[in-house]
Formats: structure tokens, C-alpha cells, sequence
């Protein structure tokens, strides 16, 4: 009888801490809710730094970018978040009916190629794409040059890369070597070439993980994971690809109707002043949209855009034909394995 | 006609309640789901090509074989595995068995995302196991693929399978195996021809719970499938990928998804319905007595098998004491992860207990009486009753979350951005559980009792209230709290339905392993693991005096 | 006190009729036996009358009051289960207050009445006792006091015996019968056990794959049973056929069987009529060499078989002029000069004769 009593009293205390600490948390007079798409380390970092500053306390909904983009969606006869952030320009394009105009401080200092022109988005942060190497596996110098390089079947098995269908990043990725090597069936032809020495992955993260981990020597990815995984101590280089490369945009809107839009333009201005660009690229190593910070002279010592070579690259083009591509790359993985 | 109504009105009443509660949030919220694969792209009208389209491709068809060859591989590992542990702790005389009995049952609160991140850390291709092997000339072992996934089910699931299998040996009355050995057949052919049949349908119904769980599972082959397209994961990735879902293609994996599962419980349910061995021992079969080699075999294989389900875990806990300088392993002793944690994981771990607590009570109040319903008053309702209170057992958590999410973010009721939402989805897709286990608690309860109390004036509504839930409640408390530690593991579900304040742990864990906090992530691990490991000690003892198992 | 009429019940689980179309009218105060081989209906039927199993067909009522309408709870039948059905979890005073309880009769109340029932049942003194202290029949008591204490319009009592032992089992039904006459209360036992029918029942009837095939008092069905399966159910006795050879001579009819004639009643077979009949083996009595039977009796010559001695009486196996066998008891022990002649004379009256009308 004594263990059943137990088992109440447990069970009746654990209910009741609950109740007791979850009651104030919601009224919280200032706050703002962030969909972010980030990874947490960077959610953490911004915000923190903006509730100190601000004293708006942030509850972040954290997911991938198609769930946030998705539950904007479904949520849009009664919307629950304030701003999305860190989703990439396409998505944000594409979804304009969601967000309401909101012209930035800091508009001037972002090139107009990275915002919309009627102010409904604006980028925060850009990816380069870059092939990632392990220097344990792979010695420094005998590692790829170009993408070019990776068709070598001696890297067959070796490279990690994520599944287009599931990362806007491996989808651009892939469509842009289409057009590198050569566009339509010739381009295809060398994708599928890339593809078979290519680990399809079901998730971004795990190309970084697996490279700095070792499990693989090389893989595709955004430069930053290259420079967070080397500035903790991982042996890791971080190439861009002598036949050039795509440069994706990250930013953030407002979300329309939102119920708390003071909090959410504060938020967007925030994001995008220079120190707070700078606190972020020297923790998180993202390279920010506005073009004024010496990078050079900061942690990672990124190389500035204007020294990293960029293939042609039709967006438009491709995002109408997603659908098509994505059948066909689904494919091409399934005839290489 | 019959005259049914005399004794009708409590059982209908429930049936009432759990249709209703069901209906609508399990089935409208998937029709939701579903609705979208059987329209056309103007969304009016109903069509099938999208069937079509899907199942003629190579790619999708390949990720139905792989998944039900690796669910099928897992559900006959797990029952190999199972079967014989579970008669070596009936049966034999294995030191240390109370210690065993309680580890056994650990591997199902490790959330199955950190135990593949953990088997990586181990067996991955550069894995310190892995390292090792290669170091004394054995290459070419590693975790992804096949055959690593359904290792790291069989490891993860085979609990399902051991727990109901055990308690169906110990029910076993030792006079059938008298009688068997009395007939002149070898102990070995009686194990063959009376005491494994008689214990079939446990077995069978642990091993569906296996079957389910990996075809449902998206995390592990997430992590370790690599190139090999799995259902699970197709689906996920269709719903909410990163470029814009194909809500009708998905909708189509998720329907292959659910025909797999309920065909397989149809199955199940065909061949228990023949078969109803009624047991309920007299005499608890004693320990067998043999040989000292027969006994150091069965003690190194209870012990292997335990101890190498419970790897990841020691693997996790040790992680979680080691530095991480951002992603970055770096071996030493660190406690930074907890400190890192603690900053902000006060709040999780109280969501965690918050909404496992109210979940698992909600689907305590609703499964027994479910459960008794369905164990008492035998009827055609009844069996729909059955059939639809299994459906979540077949449905993914995302499936479900986005069924949830579309379903009651507008209209008459909105339960977005409220805690009650996520409740709701852990205490859907616990109830099967519940009911299950209520059902077997009830086996054991003579159902001449609760008509004696009827027949002495107590209405059956009273009777289930006064008379059989105090009988029940051992059971009752051991299946709740099964039913929260599961919850506390929880991820699918969750990670699509939680809004701002009510991030749970694994909702933390599942942020920091997929950014650069992986430190962060196995600190998290272990304070769940500690936080479950407790109530999940209690229940052991609990059920060791009832001598019952609740799957 | 309440007469119980079940009219043309029936129900059916599958392809199987469990109770097929019984129709029974028992009196008020009658202690009625529904007896037959386990798989008969005759539980089934209980379970109709206390409501735990459902009519496809047909109405019982309790005195005026219709019931298989009414649910269990509020029938007022308190039932008697074979496995007692205490409640593991009350004491033995729990156990009979329960239904007092449910009735929301005053505590101060209850309290009597419990005592007055386990007196009743010679269990005072055992209110505190919890169940797995009792033994099986002292549960019994518990599970007729638990019974008997809410004062129940019938009482239904399904096998209650079949878990003790063979002393036990004939002292609780001479006190389940007294209890009933005291108590003047209308019961319905169920047994497979004929014996235990026999000595406990006013009326019995006898069932059979769903339906009665016989109801009577206990000595009719034994001596006059109305079918084969009622007189093989009911013990061992002969049952013979043949055909009826010629009209009433002396009063009797004669049928030939085995190669011998058999006296039968008078009026109860026409010339050939296939007559079935039972003559049970303690009906027949051995006659010495040189002695006569009485007067009106018939006699058989017979070859004797076998002798078993079974202490209270012997059984003699007998063997007709075609080799038919015929069996015969005998209180007393037969002189051994008889049993030492292998053949040897019987006879019997022809009053003692049933022929059976449903052959």
C-alpha cells in the first residue's frame, strides 16, 4: 500500500511544480514570438542580447523553414507568431501574402538585390556554398579544387551532401551545377556523375557533424559550418570552389497581423545593425548582407564577396520548374546508389 | 431482435465519449491529412493519381520495400532476441535478475534521435568502436545502412516485445507442462509444442507494437539511412520539407504508411481472435534446474543483450560529462554542457513534466475505461471501437501534429498556441497504449466480480468506478507512468505542434543536435534519462508485486 | 415471495442456439433446478434471468414485473456465483455490505443486518476477516450472506458447490435448502451434479442442447424420466426397445426384446408399436431357486455376467437369451449359492416400468 501512496505523491507533486512554474511565464507583459529557422546556438545569441537590450522577451517557435513557412499557412486566419527569420529569399517570395511591409533602419546598408522592393522582406545574412573538407582524412592540400573535382570517382562514397527534396541549399546547390556544367542534358549527365559519389543525407546538419566528426572526408555545405567547426579546434577546411559558387540569402519578415507588431519591427531593425551583425558572425560565423563590415579583420577572416567567384544562376528559373527537378534528382539518387 | 438496452447504457456510454473524443481529434484531423491524395490539383474533385503518380515511381516504391524489410527485420530480431530472454528470466536461474528485469525496460526512454546520434558517436565510420576494430585489422563495420537500422530498433524495441512475453511465461500454469512432460514429450518439445504456443499471442502483440514502431519512426533512419529512401521519412520530408511540401503525395505515403500498420494489426487481430488461451496460472512455473553451463550461457546472454541495448545510454551520459567547444567533441571532463543548459532548460523540464503528467493522466482517465469497455462487452460497436482506438498506434506524430495543426487553428476550436494542443496529440497517440494495457490488467480481474456487484444493486457505471478501478489501480498507476515516460521522449509530435513557452526537452535536444550544441543535447539527454529513470524504477517494483506486465 | 415465468426465451452466440425457445413457470417459494451436462444452456439461462446476458427472443418476468427489459443492477435476483466472486479487496463485513450500501440503507442499519446475515450463514465473528483468510466454503457463506442480506426477490445460485469438497458439498445444500424454506425465498439453482438435483430441488427440469427436456418433481424425473437422454442422465438404468408383440394379457403389455418378453404397464403399447422403455436395475430382484415372485410380477431368465459388491448395494450384470445386456441392483447381499448359478431368475413389477414417450 505504502508504494501506491508513493506513486500519488509523486505523480500529484510533479503536477503541481508544473502548475506553479508555468503560470507566471505566460503573462509576460512584452514579448515578442519569433518563428526561427536558425539553428539553436544563434536563436540563443540574438536573443538574449535583444531581451537585454530591449527588455522584449522573446519566445522563440524553432522548427525547419517548411514547418514555420507551413504553420504561417495554417495559422493565417489567426496568426500566432510575429516575425519568421532566417528563411531563404524563394520562400520568402513565395509567401508574400503572409508578411506586411515594414521599411528598415538598416535598409540602406543592404544591397537591393537582398530586399524587397516594397519592403515586405529583407535579407539578413548570406550562405556561400562550399565544399568542406576533414584534414585528417583528406591532407590539406590533396583535397578539391573545384566542383569539377569532386566527379572524380575517387571520391565516390566520400562526399555528404543533403537531400535537395528536404534543404532549399542542396536544391540550389544542385541546380546551379546543373547550369555550371554545361545546362540541360550535358549539365545533368555531370550531376549524375557528382551524385554517385555523393551521400544523400536527410539532413543539413549532418553534413558538418559527419565531416568534422570524420565520417566523411568531404562535404557540400554553407561556409559557416565550415568556420564554426575549425574555430573549435575540428580539423576542417573550407574551399570555394574555383568554378564558383551561389551565394543564398537568409532574412526575415513581419508577419502579418501578428499580435505584437511594435516587438516585431524592433526586432527586425535589431537584426540588422551592424554590432549586432558583428556580435553574430564572430559567434556564429554567418556573413551578413550589409556589405560594411571588415571581415577580414574579424574571427574566421571570411573572404569578402567581391573576392569569391559566382556562378550564373537562374532562381526564377528553377524555382518554377522545382516540382520536375526534384522527381528527377529523386531519381538520379535512386540510380546511383 | 434483441433486447440489448437492459445492461447497454454504460458501455455506450463510453463507446459515446470515445468516439466522440477520437473522432474528432484523431480522425478529422487525418482526414485533413488524407483529404489532400485523394484530390485533384484544383482540390474539387476526387481522384486517384495521385496514387498513380506516386507508385510509379521507382523511388517511392523502393522506400515501401526498405521500410518493411527493416520492419519486419527489426520485428523477427526483436522476437528472437525477446523470446528467449524473456524465458531465461522466467525460467532460469539468472543472477542478478531483479537488476535485469529494470534495465530492460530503459531502452524505451532514450528518445530514439539521441540514441541514433549516440550509435554514430560509437559505430559510424570514424566511431571510437568503429577506430578500435580498425585498429586490431576489422574494417567495414558501421552502423548506416539495413542492417544498422535494424540493430538499432531490435536494441531499442525488443522491450515491446520481452515484457508481455515474460509475463505470459509466468502466467503459464505448470500443470499444462506437467501434463505436457506427463504425455512423453521432451522438455524441449513441450517448449516447442505447448508453452511458446500458449504464449503466441503475446509475443505476437509485443512484436506488432515493434513492427509499428519502426515503420512510424523517422528519427533513426533520419540519422541513419543515409541514401536509402524510407517511407517514414519520405512522408516527413513531403509534409514539411524545406522547399515547399507536396501535401498530395505526402498525403499518399502517409495512407501507405497507415495501410501497412493496419494490416498488420488485422492480422494480428485474425489470428488472436482464433486463438484465446486463457490461462491465468494457479501455480506460477518454477525455475528450471540445469547445469552450470546451460546457466552461465543464459546469464551471458540476458546480461549481453541488456547491457548492449543499454550502450547508447552509457554512451549518452558520458558524452554529457565530456567538453564540447561548439560542436566539436573534445575528450576531457567538463560539466559546462549541464551549466550551458541549466541557463535555459528550466522551463523544458518543467513543460516535459507539465504536459507528460497531464497527457498521461488524461489518457489514463479516457483508456481504462476504453480498455474495460472493450474486455467486458464483447459487440460489433466494440470491435470498431477496438479497431479505431488502434488506428494512432499506425500514425506517424508529424502526420497527426499537421492533422492537428490544420484542423484546429480556426473555427469553432482553436487550440494552436496553446499547451492543450500538445495534450491532446501525446494523449491520442498514447491511448492504444492504455487501453491495451487496461484491457490486460482486466484479464486478470474475474469478471464474475464486477456482475456480483452488479447483481448486488450497483449500477455498472458504479461498479467500474467503486469495485474495479481500486482492483485495477496497481496496474492503472504502472501503465500511466509508463505512458509519461514514453511522452517525456516524445519529438514527432511535438516538434511540429509546440509554440513559444512550451518547448519540451526533447524539443531542446532536437534544436541543439541539429545546430553546433551537441554537448548541450547529451546534457539534456541525461536529465531526462534521470528524470524518467525514477518513476520508470517505481513501476518495475510495482509490477514485480503485481506480477503482470502492461504491454 | 415471487413466481418467476420465462416465456419461449432464446438466444444464440454464432451458429450455436445456447438457449432455444425455454418456456418456464416456477411458483413462488420453489427451490427449481435447471440440471444438465455443462454446454446444456442451463447457466446461460441463470444469466438471462439476472440479466447478465442478453434475449434474442422471448420474456421473463418476476411476479407481474417484466425484467429482461430491466438492467441487472435493479432486478433485485441476488445471485450466487461458482467461484463466490468476493471482493478480494473488502473484509468479509465489506463484502455483505456492499449492496446495503448501494441501497443507501442507514449505517446504523447495516451494521445489523450484516450481523444478522453471517449469523445467519454460522459466520459471526468473522466481519474482520479478509477473504484470502476464508476457506472455500466459509466463502461460500460470505458470498449467500452477501447474497441473502438484500433481501432479493429470487435467489440464483449458479453451481455453488462445484468447488468444494464431496462432505462439504452435501453439507452446504442441506443448508442452502433450509435456508431457502426459512426464508421463504423463490431460488433457481444451476448443477450438472443429479444427485445434488434430487436432493435439493421441488422441481427440476432437466436441459438439453438449449432446451428442456424435461420438468418435473425429483421423483418423477427419476422414475418416469420422459426421454432417453433424461433417464441416462438421470443414473444407470436399463433401456430397452422392441416391439409390442401382442395386446394386454393379465393388465400388461408385452415387448419382445433380446429374445425375451418384458412386461409393460397395461395400456401403454399397441400391438407393433416400437416401444422404448426404462427399467431401472433396482427394480429387478433376484428370486432364489424355489422361490416365487410375487403375484402380478414379471420374470426373466438370464444369464449373470458379472458381480460387483459396492457396499451399500451389488450390482449384478446380466446378459439376455441373445446376449443383450441387462443390470440389476440389489440392496442386500445375495446368498452366495445364487451368485454361484450361472443362470439365474429376476423379476420385477410391472408398475416400475417407463415407457418413455419421445423415444
Amino acid at each position: 500500500m505504502m508504494t501506491k501512496r508513493q506513486f500519488f505523491s509523486t505523480v500529484a507533486a510533479l503536477v503541481l511544480i508544473g502548475a506553479v512554474t508555468a503560470g507566471p511565464a505566460q503573462a509576460q507583459s512584452k514579448q515578442v514570438v519569433i518563428y526561427s529557422a536558425n539553428e539553436a546556438t544563434l536563436d540563443t545569441l540574438v536573443f538574449d542580447a535583444f531581451a537585454k537590450e530591449t527588455g522584449i522577451k522573446v519566445q522563440p517557435v524553432s522548427s525547419g523553414s517548411g514547418v514555420l513557412v507551413k504553420r504561417i499557412e495554417s495559422e493565417k486566419a489567426r496568426p500566432q507568431g510575429d516575425v519568421i527569420w532566417g528563411i531563404s529569399r524563394s520562400l520568402l517570395q513565395t509567401n508574400t501574402q503572409y508578411f506586411s511591409a515594414y521599411t528598415s533602419k538598416n535598409k540602406a546598408a543592404i544591397p537591393a538585390e537582398y530586399r524587397d522592393p516594397g519592403d515586405i522582406w529583407i535579407g539578413n545574412n548570406l550562405h556561400v556554398m562550399v565544399i568542406l573538407q576533414n584534414t585528417k582524412m583528406v591532407p590539406e592540400n590533396e583535397g578539391p579544387k573545384s566542383w569539377a573535382d569532386l566527379l572524380d570517382p575517387k571520391w565516390r562514397g566520400k562526399i555528404a551532401f543533403t537531400d535537395p527534396a528536404n534543404s532549399g541549399s542542396a536544391f540550389t546547390t544542385s541546380t546551379m551545377l546543373v547550369q555550371l556544367f554545361g545546362g540541360g542534358e550535358v549539365g545533368w549527365k555531370k550531376v549524375e556523375e557528382l551524385f554517385r559519389n555523393i551521400k544523400v543525407l536527410n539532413r543539413s546538419s549532418l553534413v558538418p557533424q559527419g565531416v568534422g566528426n570524420g565520417e566523411y572526408p568531404l562535404g557540400i555545405f554553407l561556409e559557416y559550418g565550415g568556420y564554426v567547426w575549425q574555430s573549435n579546434g575540428a580539423p576542417m577546411k573550407v574551399i570555394y570552389p574555383a568554378d564558383g559558387s551561389v551565394v543564398q540569402m537568409e532574412g526575415c519578415a513581419v508577419v502579418k497581423g501578428g499580435p505584437n507588431p511594435d516587438a516585431a519591427t524592433a526586432f527586425v531593425d535589431f537584426i540588422n545593425r551592424k554590432d549586432t551583425r558583428e556580435l553574430i558572425l564572430k559567434n556564429t560565423f554567418r556573413r551578413p548582407a550589409r556589405q560594411d563590415l571588415d571581415l577580414a579583420n574579424l574571427p574566421g577572416k571570411m573572404p569578402a564577396m567581391s573576392a569569391i567567384k559566382l556562378a550564373p544562376y537562374d532562381e526564377a528559373a528553377w524555382t518554377e520548374a522545382r516540382a520536375a527537378t526534384l522527381d528527377r534528382i529523386k531519381d538520379i539518387i535512386l540510380k546511383t546508389r | 431482435m434483441r433486447i440489448a438496452a437492459a445492461r447497454a447504457g454504460f458501455p455506450l456510454a463510453v463507446a459515446a465519449v470515445a468516439f466522440a473524443f477520437l473522432g474528432l481529434f484523431l480522425l478529422y484531423p487525418l482526414f485533413g491529412v488524407f483529404k489532400a491524395s485523394f484530390l485533384d490539383p484544383t482540390g474539387v474533385s476526387f481522384t486517384l493519381d495521385n496514387y498513380a503518380r506516386v507508385l510509379s515511381r521507382a523511388f517511392y516504391r523502393a522506400s515501401l520495400t526498405n521500410s518493411l524489410t527493416i520492419g519486419l527485420g527489426a520485428t523477427l530480431a526483436t522476437t528472437a532476441i525477446g523470446v528467449p530472454l524473456a524465458f531465461c528470466l522466467a525460467r532460469l536461474p539468472v543472477p542478478g535478475k531483479p537488476v535485469l528485469l529494470a534495465l530492460a525496460a530503459l531502452p524505451l526512454v532514450l528518445p530514439s534521435f539521441v540514441g541514433a546520434y549516440a550509435w554514430v558517436l560509437l559505430l559510424g565510420r570514424s566511431g571510437i568502436v568503429s577506430q578500435a576494430l580498425r585498429a586490431i585489422g576489422i574494417d567495414g563495420v558501421s552502423i548506416y545502412g539495413k542492417h544498422g537500422l535494424i540493430l538499432v530498433y531490435t536494441l531499442q524495441t525488443f522491450p515491446y516485445v520481452l515484457l508481455p512475453t515474460l509475463a505470459a511465461f509466468k502466467a503459464i500454469d505448470v500443470s499444462i507442462e506437467e501434463a505436457g512432460q506427463n504425455l512423453g514429450a521432451s522438455r524441449w518439445r513441450v517448449f516447442w509444442t505447448v508453452i511458446l504456443p500458449v504464449a503466441a499471442p503475446a509475443v505476437l502483440s509485443g512484436a506488432l507494437l515493434v513492427l509499428m514502431e519502426t515503420l512510424e519512426n523517422f528519427g533513426v533512419p533520419f540519422v541513419l539511412a543515409e541514401d536509402m529512401p524510407i517511407l517514414a521519412v519520405e512522408a516527413y520530408k513531403l509534409f514539411i520539407g524545406e522547399v515547399g511540401g507536396n501535401p498530395a503525395s505526402a498525403g499518399v505515403l502517409g495512407v501507405l504508411l497507415v495501410a501497412c500498420t493496419t494490416v498488420a494489426l488485422l492480422l494480428q487481430r485474425y489470428y488472436l481472435g482464433r486463438r484465446r488461451f486463457a490461462t491465468g496460472a494457479r501455480r506460477t512455473p518454477p525455475e528450471l534446474v540445469v547445469g552450470a553451463g546451460l546457466r552461465g550461457l543464459a546469464t551471458a546472454y540476458c546480461w549481453g543483450v541488456v547491457l548492449l541495448a543499454l550502450v547508447p545510454f552509457f554512451a549518452v551520459v558520458a558524452l554529457s560529462f565530456m567538453e564540447y567547444r561548439g560542436p566539436v567533441l573534445h575528450p576531457g571532463f567538463s560539466l559546462d554542457n549541464f551549466l550551458r543548459l541549466l541557463d535555459r532548460s528550466q522551463r523544458p523540464l518543467m513543460n516535459t513534466l507539465v504536459l507528460a503528467s497531464a497527457a498521461a493522466g488524461g489518457a489514463a482517465l479516457l483508456g481504462v475505461p476504453i480498455g474495460y469497455v472493450l474486455t467486458r462487452y464483447r459487440s460489433r460497436l466494440a470491435d470498431v471501437l477496438d479497431i479505431v482506438a488502434m488506428i494512432p498506434f499506425a500514425i506517424a506524430g508529424t502526420v497527426l501534429g499537421i492533422g492537428l495543426v490544420i484542423s484546429f487553428n480556426s473555427g469553432w476550436l482553436i487550440l494552436t498556441g496553446s499547451p492543450l494542443i500538445l495534450v491532446l496529440a501525446y494523449l491520442v497517440r498514447k491511448l492504444p497504449f492504455n487501453v491495451r494495457a487496461s484491457s490486460a490488467i482486466l484479464h486478470q480481474i474475474d469478471p464474475s466480480l464486477e456482475e456480483a456487484s452488479i447483481n448486488l444493486g450497483v449500477s455498472p457505471a458504479r461498479t467500474f468506478l467503486t469495485l474495479t478501478v481500486p482492483l485495477m489501480m496497481g496496474g492503472i498507476i504502472g501503465g500511466t507512468i509508463l505512458t509519461w515516460v514514453t511522452i517525456a521522449s516524445e519529438l514527432s509530435a511535438t516538434v511540429v505542434l509546440y509554440s513559444g513557452p512550451w518547448a519540451t526537452m526533447t524539443v531542446v535536444m532536437f534544436q541543439a543536435l541539429e545546430g553546433t550544441s551537441a554537448g548541450a543535447a547529451s546534457a539534456a539527454a541525461t536529465v531526462l534519462i534521470v528524470v524518467t529513470v525514477v518513476p520508470l524504477i517505481l513501476v518495475h517494483r510495482l509490477l514485480r508485486r503485481h506480477e503482470m506486465s502492461l504491454l | 415471495m415471487t413466481a418467476i415465468r420465462i416465456a419461449e426465451v432464446a438466444r444464440s452466440f454464432g451458429a450455436v442456439r445456447a438457449v432455444d425457445r425455454v418456456s418456464l413457470d416456477i411458483n413462488e417459494g420453489e427451490f427449481f433446478t435447471l440440471l444438465g451436462p455443462s454446454g446444456c444452456g442451463k447457466t446461460t439461462l441463470l444469466r438471462m434471468i439476472a440479466g447478465f446476458c442478453d434475449l434474442d427472443h422471448g420474456a421473463i418476468h418476476f411476479g407481474e414485473r417484466r425484467v429482461d427489459t430491466v438492467p441487472p443492477h435493479r432486478r433485485n435476483a441476488g445471485m450466487v456465483f461458482q467461484n463466490y466472486a468476493i471482493f478480494p479487496n473488502l473484509t468479509v463485513a465489506g463484502n455483505v455490505a456492499y449492496g446495503l450500501k448501494a441501497r443507501n440503507v442507514p449505517a446504523g442499519e447495516i451494521g445489523a443486518r450484516v450481523a444478522r446475515a453471517l449469523k445467519l450463514v454460522h459466520l459471526d465473528g468473522y466481519d474482520e476477516r479478509w477473504p484470502h483468510q476464508l476457506s472455500g466454503g466459509q466463502l461460500q457463506r460470505v458470498a449467500i450472506a452477501r447474497c441473502l442480506v438484500i433481501e432479493p426477490e429470487v435467489l440464483l445460485l449458479d453451481e455453488p458447490l462445484s468447488n468444494l469438497d464431496a462432505q462439504l458439498r452435501v453439507e452446504m445444500r442441506r443448508e442452502i435448502r433450509l435456508l431457502q424454506q426459512s426464508l421463504k425465498i423463490t431460488a433457481i439453482y444451476v448443477t450438472h451434479d443429479q444427485e445434488e438435483a434430487l436432493a435439493i430441488s421441488d422441481r427440476i427440469a432437466v436441459m438439453r442442447a438449449g432446451r428442456t427436456e424435461q420438468v418435473g418433481g425429483p421423483t418423477e424425473i427419476y422414475q418416469r424420466p420422459a426421454t432417453r437422454f433424461v433417464a441416462e442422465f438421470m443414473g444407470t438404468t436399463n433401456l430397452l426397445s422392441g416391439i409390442a408383440v401382442d395386446g394386454p394379457v393379465g393388465g400388461t403389455a408385452k415387448v419382445r426384446v433380446g429374445g425375451q418378453d418384458f412386461a409393460l404397464p397395461a395400456g401403454t403399447a399397441r400391438p407393433r408399436d416400437a416401444v422404448t422403455f426404462s427399467l431401472r436395475p433396482e427394480a429387478l430382484r433376484l428370486i432364489a431357486p424355489g422361490e416365487h415372485a410375487p403375484s402380478g410380477w414379471h420374470t426373466l431368465e438370464a444369464r449373470l455376467a458379472g458381480v460387483e459388491f459396492l457396499g451399500v448395494l451389488t450390482r449384478l450384470d446380466l446378459q439376455l437369451a441373445d446376449g443383450a445386456p441387462l443390470r440389476a441392483a440389489t440392496l442386500d447381499l445375495p446368498p452366495e449359492a445364487a451368485l454361484r448359478r450361472e443362470r439365474i431368475t429376476v423379476a420385477y413389477d410391472p408398475q416400475r416400468v417407463t415407457v418413455l414417450s419421445k423415444p
